[in-house]
């Protein structure tokens, strides 16, 4: 079961990877696998049990998978100290107003539609 | 009889599953410790990352060395990004429910994070390289890499800034939200998975089903969009 779900992403990603390299250079073969997978699940219209299950157990250890990138942060750190406060600063800063933009706009977006749709 | 102590270490050191290893056992110990003490700055992949990075340095290996013995686990990142439309697709029903919202906060949002990000940098000095390293600094890093590429930044940097910006959006994202009053899921999740990408992701999936989608979907078209917009801006601005 698990192996059947796992065959099938890991066939999107190779599809993935072969559009990517023939018509749509800018967007990484992942991407465009989950794309596929998306479109594949809307005609099928459900979720099988195999698929179910092997994206489950993989997004289950999503953020283990994020750590080897993540170490990738020690090679640059001599040019990161270089331009440290610039780099944090517009970092930290730009990033918590982001948030915020995104999270209060979406929240009261929602709500509008919702006084619209039930007045 | 002598053993052969060194030859057995640099053995241990070197050997290919070495970065497999070291990984796994920082990522449990990192869960156990979040679990224990529900403490929001003990983020597993940040703890993970600062332990791996203590016994590299403290054994000698370079980052080289370990990306390519920890390749096992980087290559199920593939997979992983493509199994994301599940949840897209099962809560695919609300997204439609919220179709407008989506969208807007979307272009709004995300064009905010992207100029903000850069004109701060710029504003407090950083060289035109940090500045295109940085941003694409709110996509996935496959994504932030290839951009980053295209418009003359540093990849493996892009990645960098890409990893501390999800790293500290999952920290302080959730409980800064809350505190200011944004509740609804979809929301926390649109904010987490549009400023965090991956990172915000895995976390707005801990806060629920519904979160976790639109935290997949916001990242996904987060993605796509800066990579076909960002580079022709750039390239319109030049």
């Amino acid at each position: 079961m698990l192996l059947r779900g796992l065959s099938w992403l890991v066939l999107c990603q190779l599809l993935g990877t072969v559009i990517n390299v023939l018509v749509l250079p800018m967007l990484p073969g992942p991407i465009i696998g989950m794309l596929l997978l998306f479109v594949f699940l809307l005609l099928r219209g459900e979720v099988g049990e195999p698929l179910h299950l092997a994206s489950r157990s993989l997004l289950k250890y999503l953020p283990l998978l994020l750590v080897p990138p993540a170490v990738g942060v020690m090679v640059y750190a001599e040019a990161i100290a270089a331009d440290f406060w610039a780099v944090a600063g517009a970092l930290l800063l730009s990033l918590l107003l982001s948030i915020l933009c995104a999270g209060w706009l979406m929240q009261k977006l929602i709500e509008r539609q919702q006084r619209r749709e039930a007045p | 009889m002598t053993l052969e102590w060194h030859a057995a270490w640099q053995a241990l050191i070197h050997h290919p599953l070495f970065g497999v290893g070291i990984t796994l056992g920082a990522y449990q110990l990192a869960i156990a410790a979040y679990e224990k003490s529900r403490w929001v700055f003990l983020q597993p992949v940040l703890l993970s990352m600062l332990a791996v990075i203590g016994i590299l340095l403290a054994c000698g290996l370079t980052f080289a060395e370990y990306r390519d013995s920890a390749v096992a686990l980087s290559l199920f990142l593939g997979p992983a990004t493509v199994a994301l439309a599940v949840p897209l697709f099962l809560n695919l029903r609300r997204i439609r429910q919220l179709f407008w919202p989506t969208l807007i906060t979307l272009l709004l949002a995300g064009v905010f994070a992207t100029v903000l990000g850069v004109t701060l940098a710029w504003a407090l000095g950083a060289e035109q390289i940090m500045l295109m390293s940085m941003a694409p600094k709110s996509v996935t890093s496959p994504i932030a890499m290839l951009v980053a590429n295209q418009i003359g930044g540093i990849a493996s940097l892009a990645a960098v800034f890409v990893m501390i910006t999800g790293v500290i959006g999952a920290i302080v994202g959730p409980s800064l939200l809350k505190r200011c009053g944004v509740r609804h899921p979809a929301a926390l999740g649109m904010a987490l998975g549009l400023t965090a990408h991956a990172v915000g992701t895995a976390r707005a999936l801990q806060e629920g089903e519904e979160c976790g989608a639109f935290a997949a979907l916001a990242m996904s078209l987060m993605g796509m969009f800066t990579a076909v917009l960002l580079p022709l801006a750039i390239l319109l601005l030049r």
